[in-house]
């Protein structure tokens, strides 16, 4: 009995070492981001007072870039998205709507909304991807073509698009995506302006959700009305506005939301194309890019900024936002995995040193030493290996200092951006910063190890978000 | 900061305590900011309410004494914000810009824009005592100088202020690649005659790897800006020996030559705009030159050139080994003016091009250059066995609208060679379009196309079966033409 408890002992001991020293990592990690963004985006924003995007529209070596849409059963969004597209102020733009073989109205509702007639289009793909059924487009609005597909999932409906593609960039947009009218022209800024080759540029997703928007367009930014839904809201500030921007500044850039990024075509090509053995193509198809590069001693650059913005439907029940996150989780694992030569690898710099290993051990198998954590503090606990004042402590700080987090992505979001422009929204968004991690950061801590578990037991299953349409 | 018997739980509630301030002092610096944010939109507010009126008179050129006067009193940091908004929105027309730079400069702030920038280091200038007693503004700190350097550098360059073009020359010196952009734009947009060659020069410093900064595309940008009478300093650089800098050149007259065709369609490159020297090394070495990618942009810019030579130039470029090369050289005449017997056959080369891309352009080449380019396409697609080029033109005529054009024409009745394409089109060379074309098109077009569709196919029915006497006529002159029958009657 006394060797057991002397072992159980060594066993909680040992985890609460592994436990504490995930949640410093991690939260000395964030603290760093969040200082380095907080100064990068004051100063982007004040940039963009003196440089404006005059220049930038008006020159003539500004890019054409070509959007790609890739739909599966989005009827109640499609039209809306397209319109959203098209009415973007980018100097030469194409916008290409895959369809990839919907069961729903998504291709009927574009061919009725836009007057498309079917063509007589010669494909030559480029990657090969499912057979195409048909190409549709209207000589009244050249710039617009839709593809309809056999199925074959979003990377493979992302190849459809880059094979249609004429331009040598392309901008991949969700389906349930609306883009502000400059985000295109302020995401091929860091391309324009490089001098670096910038082969991926990558904007900031923020929540429609609750906003009033007409005919694509985002006409007043409001909080959505859900405690779920204003959750997410916060982060996604924190995940957007210093995660992402701080790993940009480190050079470390891993992840670049797919819902809306921009790619070097050729670059994208040589790469191989997005692959279908991940549910997340845009996270495989970044260290993909880096793997290349690595290969054929590239020098590229993949850019982050957090001032172009599309706004996304966000899930607004339970189960979709379950499905979400179990998705995004498996994905990352499934990445990770995938592309575990990067770990510690020198030739990849800060990715393989830093980046890789941060995103290995806190977001990949972090959800599940946080979620083991929930149930080994208390064990030790009872089991009298901790003291109830310092657990008491611990709990604390975890809450206290993911609040700290929080309310610096809303305080970044009011010094450099402003988009709530209501007090009101102001005070809920700082009250929601610091009460997200009471409940809410639990419930998706439980969907991410959904989703650890679903990588272990190998599931690909790709799970379904349904949007309401704005 | 806190003293327990246990270290770990001493670390860990002076931590809490710590994140614990620190989060609400980042929520009293998030409302403190909203605060001042209210309180400086209300401000300016204010000073749009009680100087807009003035402004807008001033700018529409009704002086007044009292208006001007009132301006004068302002703090020369309140004259920039009132500013602000009219130089960073673009305005409808010169004359606007014009008033603008009259205002600015006897309300002193173009003076003080060029002493910011003659003086990067130095604390901000005060206003001069003559224009005002209560004028005197802050040292900014470090990041503000800047900001307030690079907006005195982009305002002067908005307001097209051409003396200040010397200063802007010394700012791209600037340690700060953003003052580096920004004074490249407002070069770009005074265009003073020595700016074009200074700005060259960095361009060939940057390319030869002598200096890393500004970007290269910033760079070409600002030059691109420049009219095409500027174009003669590039004589150098377009016989550089280095093909780099040969490249760029020529890339940059191209962007000139397209600015420039953008804003008047019938451009031409005469002895008047550009120099005979670039004409000369244009027609004679450049479009031979060893590197493809100066070939295709020598052709685009030959392809405006107002000299005897140019076309048999573009000819041989429609011919070059390099499909880039032939594919710019066939898009460079989508133009009426070069519909010449001697292009068209190079057009009409390039439909029969090993390159999708090169047959698709001439298609749309062909179609730009009006009827009789029409005609020579529809012939090409009448008698071509080639079934992939059949299929690419139908796909064009499709994607440009000309498909439903052509089914029109044939249901009003058309003869000759427009209708036997729809014809050709009608038997199964378009099985998605024509049906979606004829789906969407008028009921009575519909329904003419049809019935003499209908005619049509019958005739061709009794030609299969077995050919009587006229229809064996026509057979025959078809076949001595190599045209279908109905071309032939």
């Amino acid at each position: 009995m006394i060797h057991l408890r002397a072992f159980l002992s060594d066993v909680v001991i040992f985890s609460n070492v592994v436990i504490l020293s995930y949640f410093f990592l991690a939260n000395g990690i964030y603290t760093l981001l969040m200082l380095l963004s907080l100064r990068a985006t004051l100063l982007q924003t004040r940039r963009w007072a003196y440089r404006g995007l005059d220049s930038l529209r008006e020159s003539p070596l500004t890019p054409p870039v070509t959007i790609i849409i890739p739909a599966w059963n989005e009827e109640n969004v499609i039209v809306t998205s397209v319109r959203s597209a098209l009415m973007v102020d980018y100097p030469r733009v194409n916008v290409i709507v895959v369809d990839d073989g919907s069961t729903d109205l998504t291709l009927a509702r574009l061919v009725e909304s836009f007057k498309l007639l079917e063509t007589d289009w010669t494909y030559r793909p480029s990657v090969p991807t499912a057979p195409i059924r048909a190409i549709y487009m209207n000589p009244a609005i050249p710039n617009l073509r839709v593809a309809s597909k056999v199925r074959g999932g979003k990377p493979d409906a992302l190849n459809t698009g880059i094979n249609l593609c004429r331009t040598s960039y392309f901008c991949n947009l969700d389906a349930d995506c609306l883009l502000e009218r400059d985000a295109l022209l302020r995401l091929m800024d860091p391309i324009v302006n490089s001098t670096v080759d910038t082969v991926v540029s990558g904007g900031t997703v923020r929540i429609l959700n609750g906003c009033e928007s007409q005919a694509g367009q985002v006409l007043k930014a409001r909080l959505p009305s859900t405690l779920l839904e204003r959750f997410q809201v916060v982060e996604y500030l924190r995940s957007f506005l210093f995660g992402r921007t701080g790993w940009h500044l480190l050079g470390g850039t891993l992840i670049v939301s797919g819902a809306f990024a921009v790619f070097h075509r050729a670059t994208v090509l040589e790469a191989g194309g997005f692959r279908d053995d991940t549910v997340t193509e845009d996270m495989d198809m970044i260290v993909q890019l880096h793997h290349w590069a690595a290969e054929h001693d590239r020098q590229i650059r993949m850019s982050f900024s957090s001032d172009p913005v599309c706004w996304t439907e966000c899930p607004s029940s339970l189960t979709m936002l379950g499905r979400q996150r179990r998705r995004w989780q498996l994905g990352l694992c499934q990445t990770l995995w995938k592309h575990s030569g990067i770990l510690f690898h020198g030739k990849y710099g800060i990715v393989g040193l830093l980046s890789f290993p941060f995103h290995a051990y806190v977001e990949g198998l972090g959800s599940a030493v946080e979620f083991l954590g929930y149930l080994l503090v208390p064990l030790a606990f009872i089991l009298g290996f901790v003291p109830p004042f310092l657990l008491v402590v611990f709990i604390l700080l975890g809450v206290v200092y993911g609040g700290f987090l929080s309310v610096g992505a809303v305080l970044l979001e009011e010094l450099a951006y402003h988009r709530y422009p209501r007090f009101r929204d102001l005070l809920t968004l700082l009250i929601f910063a610091l009460f997200e991690n009471v409940g809410y950061r639990q419930l998706i801590l439980y969907y991410r190890f959904q989703g650890v578990l679903k990588f272990l037991f190998g599931s690909r299953r790709w799970e379904k978000v349904a949007h309401a349409g704005a | 900061m806190f003293k327990t018997a246990d270290p770990l739980t001493e670390l860990a509630l002076t931590t809490l305590v710590s994140v614990l301030i620190g989060t609400f002092l980042l929520v009293a610096v998030a409302i403190f900011r909203r605060w001042q944010q209210t309180r400086y939109s209300h401000y300016l507010e204010s000073l749009h309410t009680r100087y807009g009126l003035i402004l807008e008179q001033l700018l529409y050129g009704t002086r007044t004494p009292q208006g001007v006067a009132a301006l004068r009193k302002l703090p020369l940091s309140d004259l920039e914000r009132l500013f602000d908004p009219l130089l960073s929105t673009p305005r409808d027309s010169d004359t606007h810009f014009a008033f603008l730079l009259a205002i600015c400069t006897e309300l002193g702030m173009v003076e003080l824009w060029q002493r910011r920038l003659a003086a990067a280091d130095d604390p901000l200038p005060t206003r001069p005592a003559s224009l005002g007693s209560h004028s005197k503004l802050h040292a900014p700190a470090a990041p503000q100088r800047l900001l307030l350097r690079a907006k005195s550098i982009r305002n002067l360059g908005i307001l097209r202020h051409h003396p200040s073009w010397p200063l802007l020359v010394k700012a791209l010196d600037d340690p700060h690649a953003d003052i580096q952009t920004v004074t490249l734009n407002a070069l770009a947009a005074i265009r003073a005659p020595g700016s074009f060659r200074v700005l060259m020069e960095r361009l060939q410093a940057v390319a030869l790897g002598r200096r890393a900064t500004p970007p290269l595309p910033s760079l070409q940008a600002a030059l691109a800006c420049f009219d095409v009478a500027f174009c003669s300093d590039l004589l150098p650089a377009l016989r550089h020996p280095h093909r780099r800098i040969r490249f760029l050149a020529i890339e940059l007259l191209r962007l000139i030559v397209r600015r420039e065709t953008a804003q008047d369609p019938l451009f031409l490159l005469t002895k008047e705009n550009l120099s005979p020297e670039i004409t000369d090394l244009l027609l004679t070495d450049l479009y031979r030159d060893a590197i493809g990618e100066v070939r295709g942009r020598v052709a685009e810019v030959i392809a405006f050139l107002a000299d005897p030579r140019a076309p048999t130039a573009l000819f041989e470029l429609c011919f070059d080994e390099q499909w880039y090369v032939r594919l710019r050289a066939v898009r460079a005449l989508a133009h009426p003016r070069h519909n010449t017997p001697l292009l068209l056959l190079g057009i009409r080369d390039c439909l029969r091009d090993a390159q999708w891309r090169v047959r698709e352009a001439a298609v749309h080449t062909l179609i730009a250059l009006g009827p009789s380019g029409k005609q020579q396409l529809y012939e090409h697609f009448l008698t071509s066995d080639d079934q992939a080029m059949r299929e690419q033109i139908v796909e064009v005529f499709e994607r440009t609208g000309l498909m439903a054009s052509l089914i029109e024409a044939y249901s009003q009745g058309t003869c000759g060679v427009e209708a036997l394409v729809v014809e050709q089109i009608a038997s199964g060379a378009a099985p998605l379009g024509l049906p979606e074309v004829l789906r969407t098109a008028v009921p009575h077009v519909r329904l003419k196309f049809t019935e003499r569709f209908v005619h049509y196919s019958r005739f061709k029915m009794r030609l299969q079966m077995g050919a009587p006497p006229e229809a064996a006529a026509l057979v025959a002159r078809q076949k001595m033409l190599e045209f279908p029958p109905a071309l032939a009657a």
